[in-house]
């Protein structure tokens, strides 16, 4: 039953504008790779480089908005249109359908973002020695959409305005308020996921600068997920017809 | 020796006891007891009556602010279970528009979990008369036709209980009359269904019992005829236009079933208690007063006002 939730809801967020527009976002490492490797003379180790260029479009920009974008959909728009009854309708437990949704939304994300950052790492890194860092990117990129989208599908289960809290969660906390309050890092899934990175691939990645340890950055990223998972199951549970804030 | 046993009658399909469902301050449904039994209900009432929040009590889509809501003898809230015996027509009539009819109903089959969910497409489909059109996407679906292929989605599973909300809305005469026999078919075949309207005349057509609602309360219930003679035998009043209106207001004062006339200006307003004999008197008595008649108008004779007077009964 979740791989008939996952793959209804993998057809519908993949069969629209919005999957085309989460394409060309996802171009954009990509040209500009092609743009540093045509015109810019690669001096330094290039590992460091292709984390710094890639790596910081990535993870500051293409994964969160994609997750997001895919997270608050594979619910809210349902809830939105109120093709939702047609799940909540069927005798199923209430935490395979969030997984099911969840789900889709994971393997759109990491699928449009994955593919993105293993074909402008590769641009970078043709020809010259990167050891597993594409993989091992390719990896923390995966963990990191996981913890996304199960916290931007849960948001999308409260609160109809999830894709604008989701970018103030993305733009204010992650973005802004993480330089100058270190406390918040600790609740930011891109320093999870910059973490993971750098343990992953082990390489001292100066342009993204880890804050949280490996250790932290594994129990918190889980933490969100299990949590965000279960409020959205209750939610879902206790779902009722009526307008949401 | 003879042994006796005691066994419990089943519970009825759906029973609601005392029923209230408030938001904040507004008070939706007050204090609602009806038990349904196999046969066709209707429950009528204006629009904002609170016909749709009973349903989605009913179907276990909203938590009952005080009282109980059973299906099958089990709480409808937070009890998916229920919906192997529930089918539900919502009355917003979206469905996934990337689907053509014949994916969206075996959609719905296969989250089910039915053995041969095709073969049980298929059959819905039939029955719904939307065979011919099952290949294109629902998106390009008329309002009826998307409101055919809803009721084929809620009874792929074949429930013994079918929930409608405002089913007919946007369907054909035709598809009126094969959807209203459908529906008798199904109650025939021993299933219970609730269906809501605003309109009246569904009602004679379909509604065997029926729940009148007015202002979240249960103004009515019971056989349709009697509810429906009490409403034609609440006061009516008629605006009437004539070449001779005073003449016109004399000769109906003679009449029996009509109680008060008023004359305003170039029209007059004749009240009665008895409508069908006016109705039938009325041209009579201009024919005999060669009185020739413009216009006859009622008036108050919105359903509101016919919900208003069963309240205040």
């Amino acid at each position: 039953m979740i791989a008939l939730v996952a793959s209804h809801t993998l057809s519908q967020l993949l069969g629209q504008r919005r999957s085309l527009l989460m394409g060309l976002l996802a171009a954009i490492p990509v040209l500009v790779a092609v743009l540093v490797r045509v015109l810019a003379e690669l001096e330094e180790d290039p590992r460091e480089v292709a984390l710094g260029i890639v790596g910081g479009l990535v993870l500051n920009l293409v994964l969160p908005l994609v997750a997001l974008v895919f997270g608050t959909a594979a619910i809210g728009q349902e809830i939105e249109d109120g093709t939702l009854v047609y799940l909540l309708t069927k005798p199923i437990a209430r935490w395979k359908l969030l997984v099911g949704k969840v789900l889709a939304a994971w393997l759109a994300t990491t699928v449009v973002v994955g593919v993105s950052a293993a074909i402008a790492g590769a641009t970078l890194l043709l020809g010259r020695p990167a050891d597993l860092l594409l993989p091992a990117f390719v990896a923390a990129v995966a963990w990191g959409a996981l913890a996304y989208v199960s916290l931007f599908a849960a948001l999308s289960v409260r609160y109809g305005r999830a894709l604008i809290i989701g970018l103030v969660y993305v733009f204010v906390w992650e973005a802004t308020l993480s330089r100058f309050a270190p406390g918040t890092r600790l609740f930011s899934v891109r320093q999870y996921t910059v973490s993971i990175v750098e343990a992953l691939a082990n390489t001292p990645a100066r342009f993204l600068d880890a804050q949280v340890d490996t250790t932290t950055a594994v129990v918190m990223s889980t933490a969100v997920v299990l949590v965000t998972g279960w409020y959205g199951v209750r939610l879902l549970q206790r779902y009722e017809l009526r307008e949401r804030s | 020796m003879a042994e006796s046993t005691t066994e419990a009658a089943p519970p009825a399909p759906v029973e609601v006891e005392h029923a209230s469902k408030w938001f904040g301050n507004v008070v939706a449904v007050n204090d609602i007891s009806f038990e349904l039994r196999a046969g066709i209900t209707g429950l009528l009432g204006p629009n904002g009556a609170g016909k749709s929040t009973l349903l989605n009590m009913i179907a276990g889509f909203l938590k009952p602010s005080a009282g109980a809501v059973r299906v099958g003898g089990e709480a409808s809230w937070l009890h998916p279970s229920i919906y192997h015996r529930v089918g539900l027509v919502m009355e917003r009539e979206t469905v996934y528009g990337h689907l053509s009819g014949y994916d969206f109903v075996l959609l719905n089959a296969r989250l089910h979990g039915l053995d041969d969910p095709q073969a049980a497409t298929r059959h819905a489909i039939e029955l719904v008369e939307m065979t011919e059109a099952q290949s294109r996407r629902t998106g390009e679906y008329s309002k009826g036709m998307r409101q055919r292929i809803k009721i084929a989605a809620s009874i792929v599973h074949d429930p013994d209980i079918l929930l409608l909300d405002e089913p007919f809305s946007g369907a054909d005469p035709r598809q009126r009359l094969h959807m209203t026999d459908l529906l008798r078919q199904m109650a025939a075949a021993g299933r219970t269904i609730l269906f809501s309207s605003h309109i009246l005349e569904e009602m004679e057509r379909l509604g065997e019992d029926v729940l009148v609602i007015v202002g979240g309360r249960l103004a009515a219930s019971g056989d349709f005829r009697a509810i429906r003679r009490l409403m034609t035998d609440r006061p009516h009043a008629f605006s009437i236009r004539a070449s001779n209106v005073r003449g016109l207001a004399g000769a109906l004062l003679a009449e029996e079933s009509v109680h008060a006339v008023e004359v305003e200006d170039d029209r007059l307003i004749a009240r009665t208690r008895a409508f069908g004999a006016f109705t039938s008197a009325l041209p009579r008595i201009a024919q005999a007063s060669a009185i020739s008649i413009y216009e006859v108008a009622p008036l108050d004779e919105s359903l509101e006002s016919v919900f208003s007077y069963l309240v205040a009964r």
